[in-house]
């Protein structure tokens, strides 16, 4: 029978079929002139109006775009074909949690477009919503059972909801499956998903079926190292020691530097508790078979006792011919034993002794790398005079060795002097300007020293500069630069500080502190939007996930592509991240207080406030122009200096908004931060959120006393909370009790009295 | 610190990124690792530090499994008691633990590639300055070689190095037997010409024990 063509009771819903047909070609500009048709005649054609939107949006009219999809779903939101648009359209902004809610209803309004299945699935994915992943996948896959990905991604959907044993049943029917039919081409992901298989078994804590599969699928697994690796834990984990024991052994045959063998072999060998003697005698042996191994050599130093007579033999080994090849890092590498005293004076009267007596038996450069030893050595245990001393010598000796700059630049800081250090860098820079890695270094130190702009244009000679830009700013946001980020916009906070110190001396009416206070603000704003850019560039962290979802199912590398799930979950626990959220919140904070104060200043009457931020702006002007021609920034910034963005923070609002959320975000993924909970309490008391304030501080106290040795702090802070409550006069009663009452659960010295709890918690 | 080297994770890729940023001017953003990470996930490899002191004592009663779970297998680790680094600085994957140190490969995956023989690039080499000169190159290359070699039957690799970089070309022809294939005009982005070189495999030449002396031969017992 010929399919006859659907008939549309509008000429409407005919012409947006058609226009659809453009869209899904790419041929926008025809799209929309047919939607625009359709529209003239009927203002509210839902259809229309969803095609509108996304035509706009693929044709670069951004703003216009949303605001067509809001008013399709107005006309049409039980209308499958809107609902799939309007998922589409956000799906494009990376708006991915309205893209699922649109995406489902397009499916429960009843598209029969299967591979609308897909994408829900994985927007499913992105926004975590696994309980509704299964049964999407689960449908997708009856409509397309004939491709292995299919099966994956729904094993891994159970996976994800810890239904262990669905997905290794749907990991076997598929084998079972395509067993017959694998190729050459598809050995890789067959490997994979065997491997994620076993991985799921061993989960499930069946170790002993889990090492029967491996060895059953022995012949079928490519990646040898994992397969060893589990191998050797399963065996481990079984009681199997003496078996685990070989195969630790192959592993170091393949990797005799990857300490980690080392330590389980012990454990397989039952060693780790010998004597020193036993141990030793195990790694000298391993010694022999991998003499360019570190780990062997470095472990027993961890293991034989200061006092042992061995310790200073095998330490004297170990740094003596590090000094004498030239290893910059002779030091750093034998720094850990300094927690150790005995250790740390042994390792200083080897180096010594090698100083005063052997050195002249070497050629020269063996000299300067003693000095340049003992000059750490010193830096370590902050006598910054002899360390001084030893880096001068080294370099009077040597003064072509970048590392001795590098060196001498981190002890001048230590001790305080930031623009000398950061010209001692330069000049080690200027040694070699074809390493970056000096180039980082000396941008590094311009930043300490409060030279944001300065250190911009070192940090430039390596990045790629568009032609309309004067430096490398925009190419390090786009590759995602954020330690340059996280330096500038600290360096700028400063600078900042530095401005308010300054107004603060001169007085506050006068002319000049009014020009400083010009000064503090636009610091004020550029700090802020650099800080903001690392918040972008965590964005875009989050959404490069994304692709993933299928792009993983397909090549089969489950095993990674769960660790990349979990690794996202945890993002912004990333120090770098809570460092610049740290530094974001502060300055966050000020604002805050600024408003809170012109708030409550009466005396200040709204006139004199308008007129003050009038006065600011216009001789912004000038300064602002001034600093532009520090700063650089690009052309096509349109907040070039982050006034705007720090205007938008001023009405409370967006302040109090952006706090919140940067709370709740690091409350549950960086949940082991001190500052983390630090931020949340002073957020949620101010806000009068005491049952959220009083989480946070029990949150708090277990990272900032975990053995509970009952710290002064503890208690100071739960009596800031008790009084907070008390002293506001606005507070639910039943909510100051449930506060009280988990104060005192928490903290039962509290109930017997202030007193009595400031007397415990004395440490 | 001890220096482990080890295969690269997705939790690495952050810190990988960042000792690309301070080393090499050719960068790439963070989806680009990803890629690596998750398409060949065996052919990328890390130089980590990690803390040679002794676990705390007691040790004696603990069982296998508690010994186990402070051994840090394949760098799956949570750390979810302590901060990682309450400095902030990029290179810290966990506590004491920082990368200095990283190979980043991936195998022809262009379909309009000339050769349709398996063969893998190396994208991207580093080692942060302070930690130079003590072979970490080198072994961070030759895990990568040989796992490209095992795992995805690669027939040889290649790669890109500026004519004017010594380290890295005494690095790949000497110590790890490159050829330079050709020579590319202008090759980077400030015109620099680049070698471009080329290793074919030999699998059993590939083993890191290859020309040993003394070599385990996995029977005898070791103490
Ligand atoms: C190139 C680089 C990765 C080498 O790292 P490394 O860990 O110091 O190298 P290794 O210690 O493994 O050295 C390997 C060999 O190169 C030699 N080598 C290292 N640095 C050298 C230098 N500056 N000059 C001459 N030879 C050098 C070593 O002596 C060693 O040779 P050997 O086996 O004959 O003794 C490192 O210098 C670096 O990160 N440079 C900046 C980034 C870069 O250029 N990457 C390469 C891009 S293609």
């Amino acid at each position: 029978m010929v399919a006859r063509k659907p008939i549309f009771a509008h000429k409407e819903d005919a012409n947006a079929r058609e226009a659809l047909t453009l869209y899904e070609a790419k041929q926008y500009k025809k799209a929309l002139k047919l939607v625009d048709q359709n529209l003239k005649k009927n203002l509210s054609h839902a259809e229309s109006l969803a095609l509108k939107g996304c035509c706009n949006y693929q044709l670069g009219h951004k703003s216009e775009a949303e605001n067509y999809i809001l008013r399709a779903l107005k006309n049409g939101s039980t209308n499958y074909l809107v609902n799939h648009l309007a998922g589409i359209y956000y799906r494009n902004v990376e708006n991915y949690p309205e893209a699922a809610i649109w995406y489902k209803a397009a499916v429960d309004n009843g598209s029969h477009n299967t591979p609308i299945l897909r994408d829900l699935a994985l927007l499913q994915l992105q926004t975590r919503d696994y309980k509704n992943l299964r049964e999407c996948r689960q449908k997708y896959l009856e409509s397309q059972p004939g491709f292995r990905a299919n099966w994956t991604a729904l094993a891994v959907s159970h996976h994800l909801n810890k239904d262990f044993d669905a997905a290794v049943s749907t990991l076997d029917k598929i084998e079972g499956i395509i067993k017959e039919h694998l190729q050459e081409q598809d050995m890789y992901e067959h490997s994979e998903c065997v491997l994620y298989k076993i991985s799921i078994i061993f989960e499930t804590g069946n170790v002993a079926r889990a090492l029967e599969e491996l060895e059953a699928k022995s012949d079928e697994i490519r990646d040898r190292l994992s397969f060893l690796e589990m191998k050797a834990n399963f065996l481990l984990l079984l009681g199997k020691q003496k078996e685990a024991s070989l195969i630790y052994r192959q592993l170091l045959q393949r990797n005799p530097d990857q300490a980690s063998y080392y330590q389980s072999l012990e454990i397989a060998l039952g060693t780790s508790n010998e004597a020193p003697e036993i141990r030793l005698k195990l790694y000298d042996k391993l010694s022999s078979f991998y003499p360019r191994a570190d780990p062997p050599k470095i472990l027993p130093l961890s293991f034989l006792p200061a006092s042992h007579p061995e310790f200073k033999k095998r330490a004297a080994d170990y740094v003596l011919t590090q000094l004498k090849r030239g290893v910059p890092a002779a030091f750093v590498n034998i720094k850990p034993f300094y927690n150790d005293h005995h250790k740390a004076s042994v390792i200083l009267s080897i180096v010594q002794e090698f100083f005063e007596n052997e050195i002249n038996n070497f050629p020269p450069p063996v000299f300067v790398w003693a000095n340049y030893f003992l000059a750490q050595h010193y830096l370590y245990v902050n006598q910054l005079d002899k360390a001084l001393c030893y880096i001068d010598t080294a370099l009077e000796h040597t003064p072509t060795l970048v590392e001795l700059y590098i060196l001498k630049a981190r002890i001048v800081k230590h001790s305080g002097d930031f623009i000398e250090a950061s010209h001692i860098m330069q000049k080690g820079r200027s040694l070699d300007l074809q390493d970056r890695f000096i180039n980082s270094k000396a941008t590094k130190y311009l930043f300490r020293a409060n030279k944001v702009e300065e250190a911009i244009d070192c940090v430039s000679l390596f990045t790629k500069n568009d032609d309309d830009a004067a430096n490398g700013l925009g190419d390090l946001q786009v590759m995602q630069s954020n330690w340059t980020l996280v330096e500038s916009a600290e360096g700028y906070s400063r600078l900042y500080y530095e401005q308010c110190a300054l107004a603060k001396q001169e007085g506050i009416e006068s002319e000049k502190s009014t020009e400083t206070m010009d000064l503090a603000e636009i610091y004020l704003g550029l700090a802020l939007k650099r800080f903001m850019s690392v918040l972008k560039v965590f964005q875009v962290y989050e959404n490069d996930q994304f692709d993933y979802h299928s792009y993983c199912m397909r090549v089969g590398t489950t095993r990674d592509y769960i660790e990349m799930v979990k690794w996202e979950d945890k993002l912004h626990s990333t120090p770098i991240y809570v460092r610049a959220i740290r530094g974001f919140t502060k300055l966050l904070q000020e604002v805050r207080v600024e408003l809170l104060n012109s708030e409550t200043d009466e005396t200040v009457s709204k006139e004199k406030k308008k007129r003050n931020v009038k006065k600011i702006k216009q001789i912004n002007v000038k300064k602002k122009n001034e600093v532009m021609a520090r700063v650089q920034p690009s052309p096509k910034d349109e907040d070039p200096l982050g006034q705007k963005a720090l205007n938008e923070f001023r009405e409370a609002n967006k302040l109090l908004s952006q706090l919140e959320s940067l709370v709740k975000q690091l409350s549950l993924e960086a949940a082991n931060y001190l500052f983390t909970w630090d931020l949340a309490y002073d957020f949620y008391k101010h806000e009068k959120k005491y049952v959220l304030a009083l989480q946070a501080l029990r949150s708090w106290s277990k990272i900032v006393d975990p053995q509970n040795k009952k710290l002064r702090v503890v208690g100071n802070r739960v009596l800031d909370l008790q009084s907070a409550v008390e002293q506001d006069g606005s507070v639910n009663v039943a909510i100051a009790k449930v506060v009280q009452k988990g104060l005192e659960s928490a903290f039962p010295e509290l109930s017997e009295g202030q007193e009595n709890l400031l007397s415990v918690y004395s440490h | 610190m001890g220096i482990t080297i080890r295969r690269a994770t997705i939790r690495d890729v952050q810190a990988m990124q960042n000792a690309n940023l301070l080393n090499l001017p050719e960068n790439y953003q963070l989806k680009y690792y990803m890629y690596h990470i998750l398409s060949w996930p065996q052919t990328s490899f890390v130089a980590t530090t990690y803390d040679v002191d002794e676990p705390e004592d007691e040790s004696s009663e603990k069982d296998v499994v508690d010994q186990l779970a402070e051994v840090n297998l394949a760098g799956f680790t949570t750390v979810d008691s302590a901060e990682i680094d309450p400095k902030g600085d990029s290179a810290y994957i966990n506590k004491g633990e920082k990368i200095v140190g990283y190979v980043l490969g991936k195998m022809e995956d262009d379909p309009d590639a000339e050769d349709k023989i398996p063969h893998g690039h190396i994208t991207s080499l580093a080692v942060m300055r302070t930690y130079r000169r003590m072979g970490l190159a080198e072994k961070l290359m030759k895990q990568l070689l040989y796992a490209m070699c095992e795992v995805f039957k690669a027939r040889y690799v290649s790669l890109h190095v500026r004519k004017s970089n010594r380290a890295a070309l005494h690095l790949y022809r000497d110590s790890l037997t490159f050829e330079v294939t050709s020579i590319e005009k202008c090759y980077y982005q400030d015109d620099e010409d680049a070698y471009a070189m080329k290793k074919v495999f030999k699998l059993e030449e590939m083993l890191p024990y290859h020309g040993h002396s003394e070599v385990d031969d996995l029977t005898t017992d070791l103490i």
